[in-house]
């Protein structure tokens, strides 16, 4: 009985960053808060999909990763395909410093979260003004880029919180 | 010098073509499918037209359902927070009606007076057969887009273009029409230009969006500055408005027009779109 617990609550765990994925995607929950503080928003999107493509690859598939950025264009209204692209550049980065690093710290995560969000942003700039009509405003998403990464080490906290409350005791 | 450019390689190809445990597919494989699917909905065809449509209502449907329970409790506070406005108004309200007894005279006149002002808020609400009621599914916020989405499209006769109007005020203009939604271009949106008429004078320029809460007026004649609380209107010079529909009152900062908007675009629920004859 305790096992079958156990392991419900495990599968249960591994769920919460998918479904949190996939609820950003869908829902009207903004992180953007102009009626607080007019330039804060931030990404959380990124956060979630970097911390966890870094941290642990089986949470988070990249199909998850494609299909929560197709329903994130059809819901802002952006043409199909660009989210998906900037998500899976994040994805890409995570994966490549997964690849070729061996100790893990919350700097080494900040610092390469940078430039997974800079090549993410010159992707989905690339494609809007050389493939859209949409006008862009840059400092906004300049602000928005500059409050996902202040905001990266408080999530980094929270999701290892979670990992460690949620996991524990996974690999005995 | 050449392992570690192997090293490079090695872990960049393994990063784009590995399958972990869960992995299902590659992220090289998933990156080539959304530049297809990208190029296809960027070049206009009618097969692509029509995916994006249903895919379009199948997610709006489905994001409206995710989100009914966060616009429950939304809906909720906002409902005790209005009861308890009403509790304090209610107590200042007594007080007005003791000193309005005193008055009998005042408190006849107040009533006729009422009572007309109802009969004008009534016949507000008396929409022409050419207009249609929509609800606001979805009003997400984005940094770079400031649209709705409402649960009227094609099928109820909306079309691309179409003005929308929140009571008898202008608040934007139908971009993208579904089959069962239709997207709505608020007036603060950076795509947004409309041609307005400011107060008596007739003067003209173009309301464009910023982004912001309030659009801003440009194009107005050279060293003419307007002041402040002039009402703005459609001029209807492209044909879409119609003339003379109220847009909000100018404000004026820093030397910079702007209007403060009579609908507030972050408060809609329920709109009016314009059907054209």
């Amino acid at each position: 009985m305790a096992i079958i617990f156990k392991n419900f609550k495990l599968k249960l765990a591994s769920l919460g960053p998918i479904i949190l994925l996939y609820f950003l995607s869908f829902s009207e929950l903004d992180t953007q808060f102009s009626n607080v503080f007019e330039i804060l928003s931030f990404n959380l999107q990124l956060i979630i999909i970097y911390y966890w493509m870094l941290r642990d690859q089986t949470i988070l598939g990249n199909g998850h990763v494609f299909f929560a950025g197709i329903i994130n264009d059809v819901v802002m209204g952006l043409p199909l395909g660009i989210s998906p692209l900037t998500y899976l550049t994040v994805s890409f980065v995570a994966l490549y410093v997964r690849n070729v690093t061996v100790n893990i710290s919350l700097m080494t995560d900040w610092f390469t979260f940078l430039i997974a969000l800079f090549f993410s942003n010159l992707l989905f700039l690339i494609l809007i003004n050389n493939f859209t009509d949409l006008p862009l405003s840059y400092s906004d998403i300049f602000y928005n880029s500059f409050f996902t990464m202040i905001f990266y080490p408080g999530f980094w906290l929270i999701f290892n919180l979670y990992k460690s409350i949620m996991f524990r005791g996974a690999n005995v | 010098m050449s392992s570690s450019r192997d090293d490079f390689s090695i872990a960049i190809r393994s990063a784009l073509l590995q399958k972990g445990t869960r992995q299902k597919f590659s992220i090289f494989f998933l990156i080539c499918l959304s530049i297809l699917i990208f190029f296809l909905d960027s070049f206009p065809n009618k097969a692509m037209d029509i995916s994006r449509s249903i895919i379009n209502d199948l997610i709006y449907r489905i994001s409206s359902v995710a989100t009914s329970p966060m616009r429950f409790v939304d809906y909720s506070s906002k409902r005790v927070i209005y009861h308890f406005e009403i509790y304090d108004e209610n107590k200042v309200l007594k007080e007005e009606l003791k000193k309005l007894r005193s008055k009998e005279l005042r408190v006849e006149y107040l009533q006729a007076q009422n009572k007309n002002f109802k009969e004008i808020i009534g016949s507000e609400f008396a929409y022409s057969s050419n207009n249609i009621l929509g609800k606001v599914l979805l009003d997400k916020e984005s940094p770079y887009l400031k649209s709705v989405i409402i649960n009227k499209g094609s099928q109820s006769g909306i079309k691309k273009g179409m003005p929308v109007k929140d009571r008898d005020f202008l608040v934007g203009r139908i971009v993208e029409t579904n089959f069962l939604s239709s997207r709505v271009l608020l007036l603060n949106d950076l795509n947004s230009r409309i041609p307005v008429t400011i107060g008596k004078s007739g003067v003209q320029a173009i309301l464009t969006g910023k982004g912001k809460s309030k659009p801003e007026l440009e194009y107005l004649p050279e060293a003419y500055l307007p002041e402040n609380d002039l009402i703005v209107f459609t001029s209807g010079i492209d044909g879409i408005f119609k003339e003379g529909v109220a847009i909000g009152t100018t404000v004026i900062d820093e030397n910079i027009a702007s209007v403060k908007l009579y609908s507030d675009p972050n408060q809609l629920n329920i709109i009016n779109v314009e059907l054209k004859d």
